[in-house]
């Protein structure tokens, strides 16, 4: 996961702290204790965040996407509220639920876990199986079904993770 | 209480209402649980909105956003797990008789 090949020596890595430190205390100009500690450990957990030790790297393109996503998310789980909230209160119950089983072509786990919770997050559709990229999907009825087989979710998830490692 | 977070919340309850009456109505675990998870995604999120905007800003509006957020994160979880849970112990899902 890490972008980073080589993690850097911990002598290098107490250098840096040291070195974000000593800006810490020169931008802070107070020697409390309370902002001294603080200090220390804040520069110690970005130098280490930043080291290549760290299991997590933060990726602010990726973070950036998946919120400009959930906009578009929220609309379609609206929609489809609206539409199951029809479906039961028809006095007809006109529901015709089905399992479909859906090949993702993505290549992320967390693209896959996505995926599985905005099926199951979208009123309707329940991620029912996942494994590695088939997903078995209950349904409501027809229309419901239509939006995980046009396969709309997983473009607009493809377009977010189409510049990350695959390791799937 | 203002008007907006009245209408919020009551809109809410009408979802959490729908919701209710979908989990007496549908006839077996998989329906039902979809019409549970309208619950959360929109009648949760109707009434934590009133409540988030009668509070006006503050640390307890950041509070309702957390649960609002852990609840969109969280509930999809749970859904899944019993779904997964039903679909593995055997059971049918339940179809139309004519089909």
């Amino acid at each position: 996961m890490a972008t980073r090949t080589r993690p850097i020596s911990s002598e290098f890595l107490f250098l840096k702290a040291m070195a974000l430190f000593v800006v810490w205390v020169l931008l802070s100009a107070s020697f409390a204790w309370i902002h001294l500690g603080l200090g220390f450990i804040c520069s110690f957990a970005v130098a280490w965040i930043n080291s290549g030790h760290s299991p997590f790297v933060p990726k602010f393109r990726l973070w950036l996407r998946i919120l400009l996503y959930l906009p578009w998310l929220f609309y379609k789980i609206v929609q489809s509220s609206l539409q199951l909230t029809k479906l039961i209160l028809h006095p007809a119950l006109p529901i015709a639920p089905q399992l479909i089983s859906v090949e993702t072509k993505l290549r992320h786990h967390a693209a896959v876990v996505l995926l599985g919770n905005s099926i199951t997050l979208t009123p309707g559709t329940i991620t029912a199986e996942v494994d590695r990229n088939k997903l078995i999907i209950h349904a409501m009825d027809k229309t419901l079904a239509e939006d995980i087989t046009s396969k709309q979710i997983e473009s607009k998830i493809a377009d977010i993770f189409k510049d990350e490692e695959p390791d799937l | 209480m203002d008007i907006l977070s009245i209408i919020f919340i009551v809109a809410g309850l009408f979802f959490l209402i729908v919701a209710a009456i979908g989990v007496i109505r549908l006839p077996d675990v998989f329906s039902r649980s979809h019409a549970v998870s309208l619950t959360d995604s929109l009648g949760a999120f109707l009434m934590l909105i009133g409540i988030a905007w009668h509070e006006g800003l503050g640390t307890n509006m950041l509070k309702i956003l957390v649960v609002l957020a852990l609840l969109y994160i969280l509930n999809p979880g749970i859904t899944h797990a019993t779904v997964r849970a039903a679909l593995r112990s055997g059971l049918k899902p339940w179809k139309k008789e004519n089909s």
